[in-house]
């Protein structure tokens, strides 16, 4: 099986189908509409890789990035935002996100966004995949 | 002409000039310090003028009177004298007589005797012996000798100093033109009015002078701050520019991303894909991206509906006209969404004036926002109320979900829409309020989350101003008018029954 990637977007067409679409690329995805959901998912079944919109109604993005990167570090997170500007990309990139994009997203990119970066196997307890402040 | 335009200072036209939003009228304000502070400065030394010329008079007119007095008191006294060494000579005039002549100098100093009937015994210039009606009042000669007021036969008014000559019946008369007086004080009372007017003239340019200096000065602050003024409202108008472009930005970013990402699914259900029949799921696909497309339209058409450039006129509207348009626009979409629309009976608003399309597009931006928050099943009620004589109140609830306490103060912003609401881009409100207040009007809203919402909005019966012509941008939050020069913006923005 694939890496594990859930995706958090209130945009239900939309996430659904990327979802789809990383599925057709061996990836098991998975995908939430709202930040409260995605906490509960990432406690119950960690992934390796999150992918989070910012602006979603109830918890936005950077609070689900803050508390991911507080209990699970070694998640991977891509921060995928119509509505981005540079300051929202340092808050993110300094909370510990690995990749930053912009709406519209082209698939590879994302892709190999996904896939970068060191370990992409399961989390190890002594190694774990990633600290945090993983430079893109 | 021209040195008087140069003259002028440079506050003079302010209240014309084009930034001019406080009104201020500097020249009705420079008239007015120089008219009271020359009123202030002025009438003590015409008082104290006023006061000296009439002592002066006084002072003249006692001395002069005095003197004449004293004279005929003395002749009258040498008279006496003389007839009384004389006392063969019964009749003085005889005695007299070229004496007289000699001191007869005419109308302005006629000196003769009368005897104790009135009659003038040597030559007088008013009184002439020929003429038989010419006679002397002698009672006026009431005492040994005084000073009287007469008029002559021929109509001049006179002073009249007389003397009695003790041991006979004459009298010794002396006249004067009343105005003789004048003459002789002339002089220092030309001198009083020439200090007086230089006087007047050096304090009312000094006057004069510090009035301009201080209007002056308000003026350049006054410009100061006007400029001040624009410069934050430019500022102002590119944040709200800004603003608008990033959301538009988000706005279409979100379905540009699921037109990109149906579509990729497409080709990779034709190029990676494991399934046995893609077609199938190609058409959904397909109608997805379509509303996708849909919905990016719906977003430029508001955007170009925010940035309208109808040309606004302000004409007498009937309000159920143009709610009966609006209703026949969402009827429809009510119908379908299981939705009643009830109108209270809408009281007849005499003089009602505004600018129709205006008002045309608030009603239909309410109305479409209560359908839309009400999704299926609800009612939306619209009551109008014209009880005061200068504003129309009108109320459009709806049974919806209401909206939280905390969205409650940030609906009325641009690109602020529920995310539920998937369709609407978050301008409608904003571009309606925007609209009511170009009108000089209010709006606001009262919500129970599960019960529903009420707008309620006041608009003036009579449009204080037509609406800014150059689809001005009126963003909550900032105030002031976007691209507008509309003068009198009101602030305070909105009123929620829960604020930030």
């Amino acid at each position: 099986m694939g890496l594990k990637i859930l995706l958090v977007d209130d945009e239900q067409d939309f996430v659904e189908t990327l979802s789809e679409r990383l599925q057709m690329r061996d990836m098991d995805s998975y995908a939430v509409f709202d930040g409260k959901t995605a906490l509960a998912q990432v406690r119950s079944h960690p992934p390796q890789v999150m992918i989070i919109d910012l602006k979603m109604p109830g918890m936005d993005g950077i609070q689900v990035l803050r508390q991911v990167k507080q209990t699970h570090p070694y998640i991977r997170v891509i921060i995928l935002t119509g509505h981005g500007s540079e300051h929202d990309r340092k808050i993110c990139m300094d909370l510990g996100a690995s990749a930053y994009f912009q709406k519209p997203v082209d698939i590879d990119e994302l892709n190999a966004a996904i896939r970068q970066g060191p370990g992409n196997g399961p989390p190890d307890a002594d190694h774990p995949i990633d600290t945090g402040g993983n430079r893109t | 002409m021209i040195s008087l335009q140069r003259l002028k200072p440079a506050f003079w036209n302010h209240a014309d000039d084009p930034g001019n939003y406080s009104g201020l009228n500097l020249k009705r304000k420079w008239k007015l310090i120089v008219l009271l502070t020359s009123i202030l400065a002025l009438s003590p030394l015409i008082i104290m003028t006023l006061v000296d010329f009439n002592l002066t008079r006084r002072t003249i007119e006692t001395e002069s009177n005095t003197r004449m007095l004293n004279s005929l008191h003395t002749l009258a006294g040498i008279m006496a004298a003389s007839l009384a060494q004389n006392p063969s000579t019964d009749s003085a005039h005889v005695l007299w007589q070229d004496a007289f002549h000699q001191l007869n100098t005419g109308p302005d100093n006629d000196l003769f005797l009368v005897d104790a009937s009135g009659q003038p015994v040597t030559p007088s210039f008013h009184y002439d012996r020929k003429d038989g009606q010419a006679t002397l009042d002698t009672r006026l000669f009431t005492q040994t000798d005084g000073i009287v007021d007469l008029q002559t036969p021929d109509g001049t008014a006179v002073l009249a100093g007389y003397a009695r000559i003790p041991g006979t019946p004459l009298t010794l008369v002396q006249l004067r033109q009343a105005d003789w007086l004048k003459d002789l004080w002339l002089k220092p009372r030309l001198k009083l009015l020439w200090f007086l007017c230089v006087s007047i003239v050096l304090i009312l340019l000094s006057i004069m002078g510090m009035a301009t200096y201080l209007v002056g000065r308000i003026h350049a602050s006054e410009r100061r701050r006007i400029e001040a003024l624009h410069h934050e409202e430019h500022a102002n108008r590119l944040a709200s520019i800004g603003r608008l472009a990033s959301g538009v930005a988000h706005e279409i970013n979100n379905p540009l991303d699921i037109i990109n990402q149906k579509t990729g699914l497409m080709v990779d259900l034709l190029t990676l894909g494991k399934e046995k029949s893609p077609d199938q799921r190609l058409l959904p696909l397909a109608e997805d991206v379509l509303d996708a497309v849909k919905r990016c339209g719906t977003i430029t058409r508001q955007l170009l509906g925010f940035a309208r450039h109808m040309e606004p006129s302000v004409e007498p509207v009937d309000i159920e006209e143009v709610i009966s348009q609006v209703l026949a626009l969402v009827e429809t979409d009510a119908h379908h969404r299981n939705i009643a629309i009830r109108v209270s009976p809408i009281p007849a608003v005499p003089g009602f004036e505004c600018d129709r399309s205006s008002l045309l597009q608030i009603f239909l931006n309410l109305a479409e926002n209560a359908i839309t928050a009400m999704a299926s099943k609800g009612i939306l009620t619209i009551e109008v109320s014209g009880e005061k004589t200068d504003q129309v109140t009108i109320t459009v609830s709806d049974t919806g979900k209401g909206i939280s306490p905390e969205d409650l103060p940030k609906i009325f912003e641009p690109f602020y829409s529920s995310r539920n609401d998937r369709w609407g881009a978050g301008l409608g409100l904003a571009i309606t309020y925007g609209l009511i207040k170009e009108m000089g009007g209010d709006i606001t809203v009262k919500s129970v989350v599960g019960k529903g919402t009420r707008f309620v909005l006041t608009l003036p019966v009579k449009a204080s101003r037509p609406p800014a012509s150059d689809g001005a941008l009126h963003l909550p939050g900032s105030g002031i008018p976007v691209a507008s020069t509309s003068k009198n913006t009101p602030q305070g923005a909105i009123h929620v029954t829960k604020q930030e």
